[in-house]
């Protein structure tokens, strides 16, 4: 999400962090035993479930990503990255199916610790579907920001626009470089 | 004419202009706007409509590189939040019977308050003429969320303002505690009065809010010096309506306020010095003088048509509904859902009884804001209910949701 974090360097993405981080957070002992308590077939199920799921993405600096799969009907969210960044998220505005946009355009908005940002699409198409699910339970972006919380699916006018995008590691190493800056 | 201000200068010298001067001046603010990456501006309006768009227009055509400050004073006005609900976070009927010049409510109230949705996040907060209203934009790369709240409250503890911090919400805050302690002065979160042995809540003195855009990040704040109106503020920022909306989006969290007792001149003062030793070493920066001539300029004035409208002010709502469960005395259970400021949908059911009547489609989808009288409406949402029920559930919505034209005034 450009809007938050578009650039960002070091120091918005470090305090930015701050209040997300506690959440997930256990000590090491406790998450052994977490760990421990799982039946034994999770393990098997869990790696299953991933090797299928896992999108195939492209992100932009903006820390948006699109699934590239099927450019006829493409998932967008904001990344991982980017939703520790903004904190909790406590509002998710959505754009409108049938709208046409283009690359860069706005497609909706959160709001985070006081904080108004846009989203902006990593390319131009038209909205499909939006997630509706968003809107009772925003914090699901925090949650899985590149999974269940997706915000709209889009029909990818031109694919060219996805080649510009960085891939996953790319990307990595963008977000790594941003850091230390 | 530019008025090249020294930086101390306040914004009391405000006179109207030829046209032709005006427009020269438009044209070099946007000369200024493109060329200085340190920028500092002062307002000469009150309007609040006027002063958010320009400082809007500031964070999307500044140079993507530049800092800027912008200070200015807004007349009596509420200021709510991006994703905010007007009907429960604010006194529409007392905002309403001032403008229409109905008998003065209980208490008195403050004449004419302009109603006014914001662009960036946060929670209402209401401004008037002893609030400086600050604005810092600066690049992303460079921002986090206490910087700017940090230098206001150096500005403050210049003036003297010792008990000045910024607490974990990002506000400004004076600590209220007895005791002094020692601490490091230059810490701007602690005070020597934060770690009393009786302490008292810290009084809230200016909040924070944000905007994120894909070049620059904006934070705002509202410095509350001296203002007569501490006592009837309450009574704005109180909706009846509140116990029956449940809501999407952000509700404004109460903290007890207090005046700093400071002249707005030293103040702003303080903040511009601030400022400049922030990013200029100290060297004083000229602020701009801006005002009503930004009005010509079509993309603040756009802008700004579309703060006053009452579309932006309403139907930017996040969907809601309103209930009338906790109403005792009612017989009929009646929600309704407001999406988009729209009575979309709704439900009736008679108290005690298993059954829930949906209201029919494709009535005539009245907006909330705009809804003088209800009998008609819930007739067409529910042709069962009666007469006497009708008109019971009428009044009531009536007095919870009375209809509102309040946005902008005339003035």
């Amino acid at each position: 999400m450009s809007a938050a974090i578009a650039g960002s360097g070091a120091a918005l993405a470090k305090v930015l962090q701050r209040p997300a981080q506690g959440l997930a957070r256990c000590s090491r002992q406790r998450y052994l035993q977490l760990r421990a308590q799982r039946p034994a077939t999770s393990a098997h199920v869990r790696g299953f479930a991933a090797s299928t799921r896992v999108l195939q993405k492209k992100y932009t600096e903006d820390h948006e990503w699109i699934e590239t799969s099927n450019p006829e009907n493409a998932a967008i969210g904001i990344s991982t990255y980017a939703a520790k960044a903004l904190g909790d998220v406590v509002y998710v505005e959505l754009p409108t199916v049938g709208t046409t946009v283009s690359k860069g355009d706005a497609i909706g908005a959160v709001e985070s610790v006081k904080s108004a940002s846009d989203i902006m699409t990593p390319v131009g198409g038209e909205i499909l579907e939006v997630n509706n699910l968003l809107e009772e339970k925003p914090g699901t972006i925090n949650q899985s920001p590149e999974e269940g919380g997706w915000l709209a699916r889009i029909r990818v006018a031109d694919v060219k626009e996805l080649e510009g995008l960085m891939g996953e590691e790319g990307y990595k190493s963008f977000t790594e470089e941003v850091g230390e800056k | 004419m530019i008025t090249w201000n020294r930086a101390c200068r306040g914004a009391q010298h405000f006179t109207l202009q030829p046209a032709t001067n005006r427009r020269w001046l438009s044209q070099n603010s946007l000369e200024w706007l493109a060329a200085r990456p340190i920028q500092s501006y002062i307002s000469t309006s009150r309007d609040p409509y006027l002063n958010l768009s320009i400082e809007h227009y500031l964070l999307q055509k500044s140079a993507p590189d530049s800092t800027i400050l912008l200070l200015y004073i807004n007349r009596p006005s509420i200021i709510i939040g991006r994703n905010q609900n007007p009907w429960s976070e604010v006194n529409l009927a007392l905002l309403d019977s001032a403008r229409n010049a109905r008998p003065e409510t209980e208490p008195s109230g403050l004449g004419v308050v302009d109603l006014v949705r914001r662009r960036s996040g946060g929670g209402t907060v209401f401004h008037d003429e002893g609030n400086v209203n600050w604005t810092v934009i600066c690049p992303p790369r460079t921002f986090t969320r206490d910087k700017h709240a940090e230098m206001v409250t150096r500005a403050l503890r210049s003036c003297g303002v010792a008990r000045a911090k910024v607490n974990e919400r990002h506000d400004i805050v004076l600590d209220q505690g007895q005791t002094v302690a020692d601490v490091d002065r230059a810490n701007m979160h602690v005070t020597p009065y934060t770690h009393s042995s009786h302490p008292s809540r810290p009084l809230k003195v200016s909040g924070s809010a944000y905007k994120l855009t894909r070049q620059r990040a904006l934070h705002h704040g509202t410095c509350l010096l001296s203002s007569p109106n501490l006592n009837v503020i309450p009574h704005y920022l109180h909706s009846p309506a509140k116990p029956y909306i449940t809501a999407r989006g952000v509700e404004s969290v109460s903290s007890p306020v207090g005046n700093i007792l400071l002249e707005n001149e030293e103040f702003i003062a303080a903040v511009q010095k601030h400022f400049a030793l922030m990013y200029t070493a100290g060297e004083s920066i000229e602020a701009l003088e801006v005002g009503d001539e930004w009005l010509e300029n079509d993309t603040a004035r756009k802008g700004y048509d579309e703060l006053k409208s009452l579309d932006w002010t309403y139907l930017q709502t996040p969907q809601f509904t309103v209930s009338n469960a906790s109403d005792i005395p009612a017989t009929v259970d009646l929600d309704l859902t407001v999406r988009n400021g729209i009575v979309s949908a709704g439900t009736l059911a008679r108290r005690g009884a298993s059954e829930t009547i949906d209201s029919r489609e494709s009535v005539a989808r009245p907006k909330l804001h705009e809804i003088e009288s209800w009998p008609s409406g819930l007739q067409a949402m529910f042709p069962e209910v009666t007469n006497a029920e009708r008109d019971r559930l009428a009044a009531w919505l009536k007095e919870v949701l009375p209809p509102s034209h309040v946005a902008s005034s005339t003035v």
